[in-house]
């Protein structure tokens, strides 16, 4: 087909090989891992932080937005476009400079987040953050959205293992905020980018802090036959002064729907199941691991399994990481918010959304990373059904609506993106999201990137009133993805 | 000035204050809330008379600026301590000693600096101070949950939350961290809390590098001309270990080094590999080095020449040097090069501080 001025201005920018415009690209990399479908203009491919300048520049003169995209594993549409716009995907800046005597790295935002820390494990380092998806996601993705994982529990989210942030501004110039030296001169740029769903910038480079891997590890499985009893297990764990590795909780129709998908041997006749894990000095973790034991015993678990070795581990890792391709197997849809809530509220929270979903006549199942209070409950639907679609969305609102009445926050790792950026209003006053566009506009006047993400229309000025409820499966139109 | 202070006297007589220690301000307040310091502001932005916020005045960097406003936080009190939560919410006046004692009875910490003196939380969060504990825990950064804070132009603003993991809209907690007052009045915090090990030691050591290879995730590796030591909590079995594979002979509890003090008191910053070559610039004067982190505090009779000749080499290898204390005159600006993204950070303090009010100048780069 004969191609726009932009596209070939893109081609003669960056080269042929690196646009594509053809209307089997444009649809496929018009949506990401979660609901919404967006328009886009022309797929570009650059492979350092030059070529980004140069699309930038060239979207500019076209007036056209600009979208950054890693493996498109997200779920609340950060690189799903708002606007027709163009994309740059990042897969192709997927460079790794180990600087092993700093313990950091230089990496491209290409860099799928678990082969980054396969190619430093032979030098006994690892990068912490470990989405579910983290086969798939890049580390660019996992910056854009200050990602989290099971182990952020222990380990903090994303922004605590970046030091540096090198970026391609809305003028096309190459910014680089951090470093490997502490507490660089000046206000916490790096840090506001972290999270920025990219919106401030286009990330062409990372400085990542690299952990030590832990000399021994210890993964429990506990099956509970209610779920308060799971839940009240976690916030007693916490409560005692212990903050394991990882803990993860598992509702009875998740561990069916993932038993019959990973045969990992998991407790199918449990309610609920928590996947406790912890990490460190061989001597310290005997502890910590016995306290878990004593105090899910204490809450009635009838059923501790604790895995012999690294393939046992490896395998109830799996079946916790495959959580959301299980459900593929029970409906064709599912729906989740990816919700905070105090980790002592866990017990009526949960209650509260089964309550949700028996009024809705809805099947729920939850994953859970109990240990830090963030909630992914997910609604198997029908999306070809209007009536499971009017359901799910009411009971989706509700889910927020609850969560953030306990004290909590609309999202926990998977970013605000397209999806929830119209329910912000819930949690920020008026003035708190002009103060978050005012800081948007200092980096990005003109709102070149990713336009639609995170701050709901009219959030500069107070030129809206009470911000209505969002609707993202107005736009439901697809099956799931990989997701954490 | 007249008419003007009798309109101040007025409308904010009921916040003035006394603040020893502090500069003599044409106006002295202490409010109580976010929203009397955020009015407070809002007159003083319309009236272009600069600010200051003050906690204890423990972390000033090469200033002797006097403000039109002085903004005590001291009145800017409350703990709401969650302890099974692991979280806390604590006002910006509130000293860091106060807060740390009322959560040691269930052994949690903020991991704020040690032996803070009078500090206040508003003031570690707003210069960014970390603790000896960051190398294991991370910066105080890391810790920030929530803020709440009046800003330039007189409002009330809130970002993060009171959850331990949230990523609804930009990073605000880790914005104002370090921004020394430059975007507004940090009224609030939410922190998140760590547990304490059951077991600490301080263990004296030859070889920093060695004793960081081999240890796993020590809380601290620190060397000051006594030598070098290594701090460990956790069970008393991992403590004992641990202790055991380093070969020295360990000291019960952690005995934090004094921070150095001298007539010219400096801040290296380099990268953790580098931290050797930084200790050997100042090993003749007192210091205390951070291993694995990067930072070296010194102090002595430094001359203006050997200080800027150190921080010509920190600046070469992507760090830096911060003269925080030096003899009036002394003649080195306290910060060195301004960072490349000085532009960008002028239009962010812009965004909360629109008319420059908030400590003009303080920051690297004039900004």
């Amino acid at each position: 087909m004969a191609h726009s001025k932009l596209v070939r201005d893109l081609v003669a920018a960056i080269g042929a090989g690196a646009v594509k415009a053809e209307p089997v690209d444009l649809t496929l990399f018009s949506k990401d891992a979660g609901v919404t479908r967006g328009e886009v203009r022309a797929v570009t491919f650059p492979v350092d932080a030059a070529g980004v300048s140069a699309v930038v520049k060239v979207a500019k003169r076209h007036g056209v937005p600009v979208v950054a995209r890693g493996a498109g594993t997200g779920l609340s549409g950060g690189a799903v476009p708002a606007d027709p716009s163009v994309l740059v995907v990042t897969m192709r800046m997927n460079s790794i400079e180990v600087d092993a005597d700093n313990g950091a790295a230089w990496v491209g935002p290409g860099v799928v987040n678990l082969d980054l820390s396969r190619h430093t494990a032979p030098l006994g380092l690892y990068f912490a953050p470990d989405p579910s998806s983290q086969a798939a996601c890049t580390i660019g993705g996992n910056v854009a959205n200050n990602s989290g994982g099971p182990h952020c529990l222990a380990e903090g989210n994303t922004s605590v293992h970046i030091l540096g942030v090198e970026f391609v501004d809305a003028d096309g110039v190459v910014q680089v905020v951090g470093g490997l030296a502490p507490d660089m001169n000046g206000l916490d740029v790096r840090g506001v980018m972290v999270g920025s769903e990219g919106t401030l910038g286009i990330i062409t480079r990372v400085l990542v802090r690299l952990s030590p891997i832990h000399p021994a590890v210890r993964t429990m499985l506990f099956a509970f036959s209610d779920v308060a009893s799971a839940a009240a297990t976690v916030s007693d764990v916490i409560a005692a002064g212990v903050v394991p590795a990882a803990l993860e909780m598992l509702d009875r129709p998740l561990i069916r729907a993932v038993e019959n998908f990973v045969h990992a041997g998991l407790p199918v006749d449990a309610a609920a199941m928590l996947l406790a894990e912890v990490t460190g000095h061989p001597a310290g973790i005997a502890a910590e691991a016995d306290l878990i034991v004593a105090t899910a015993e204490r809450h009635g678990a009838f059923d501790t399994r604790v895995a012999a070795d690294q393939a046992e581990r490896d395998l109830l890792w799996k079946a916790r990481k495959s959580a959301f391709g299980a459900i593929a197997q029970i409906a064709p849809d599912y729906y989740l918010h990816d919700t905070v809530i105090p980790r002592t509220r866990l017990v009526e929270v949960l209650e509260a959304i089964y309550e949700i979903a028996r009024r809705h006549e809805l099947l729920v199942l939850n994953t859970i990373h109990a240990g830090d209070g963030n909630l992914h409950p997910k609604f198997a639907y029908d999306g070809s059904d209007p009536d499971q679609v009017r359901r799910v969305k009411a009971a989706a609102d509700e889910v927020v609506r609850v969560s953030l009445a306990a004290g909590g926050a609309l999202s926990g790792e998977h970013g605000i993106g397209l999806e929830k950026r119209d329910l912000m209003g819930l949690s920020f006053s008026a003035v708190d999201l002009d103060a978050q566009a005012r800081l948007r506009e200092a980096f990005d006047p003109d709102k070149r990137f990713n336009p639609g993400a995170m701050l709901p229309a009219g959030s500069r000025c107070f030129d809206f009133g009470r911000v209505s409820m969002g609707s993202p499966l107005d736009q439901v139109s697809t099956r799931p993805g990989v997701g954490t | 000035m007249t008419a003007l202070k009798s309109t101040v006297a007025r409308l904010f007589g009921r916040f003035a204050a006394e603040v020893p220690g502090a500069p003599r301000a044409e106006f002295t307040f202490a409010p109580t809330t976010a929203e009397e310091t955020a009015a407070i502001l809002d007159f003083a932005a319309e009236h272009r008379l600069t600010v200051l916020p003050w906690g204890a005045g423990t972390h000033r960097i090469g200033e002797s600026w006097v403000p039109d406003v002085l903004l005590s936080t001291r009145s800017l009190g409350g703990i709401d301590w969650r302890p099974d939560d692991l979280t806390v919410v604590v006002g910006a006046g509130v000293t860091v000693a106060d807060l740390e004692a009322r959560m040691a009875d269930r052994r949690q910490t903020a991991v704020l600096p040690e032996n803070p003196g009078p500090a206040t939380v508003g003031g570690v969060v707003a210069a960014a101070a970390s603790g000896w504990r960051r190398l294991r825990f991370g910066p105080t950064r890391d810790r920030m949950l929530e803020v709440v804070a009046a800003t330039g132009d007189g409002r009330v603003i809130r970002g993060g939350g009171q959850v331990v993991k949230n990523v609804s809209g930009y990073d605000l907690p880790r914005l104002f961290t370090g921004s020394r007052g430059s975007l507004g009045v940090i009224t609030r915090v939410c922190l998140k809390l760590w547990p304490q090990g059951s077991a600490a030691a301080t263990i004296a050591v030859d070889d920093a590098e060695r004793a960081g290879a081999v240890i796993h995730r020590p809380l601290a590796v620190l060397q000051t001309p006594g030598g070098v030591a290594v701090y460990l909590t956790g069970t008393a079995a991992e403590v004992e270990a641990q202790a055991a594979t380093l070969g020295g002979s360990p000291t019960e509890g952690l005995v934090w080094p004094d921070r150095p003090h001298g007539p010219v008191e400096i801040s290296l910053r380099v990268p953790p590999a580098r931290i050797g070559e930084a200790v050997a610039l100042v090993a003749a004067a007192g210091f205390v080095a951070a291993h694995g982190v990067g930072e070296v505090l010194a102090a002595g009779s430094f001359g203006a020449a050997e200080v800027s000749g150190w921080r010509v080499w920190a600046e070469s290898v992507g760090g830096g040097l911060v003269v925080a204390t030096a003899p009036e005159g002394f003649g080195v600006d306290p910060w060195g090069m301004a960072p490349p993204s000085l532009p960008l950070q002028r239009r962010i303090k812009a965004a909360f501080d629109p008319v420059g009010i908030m400590v003009p100048g303080r920051l690297p780069g004039g900004l």
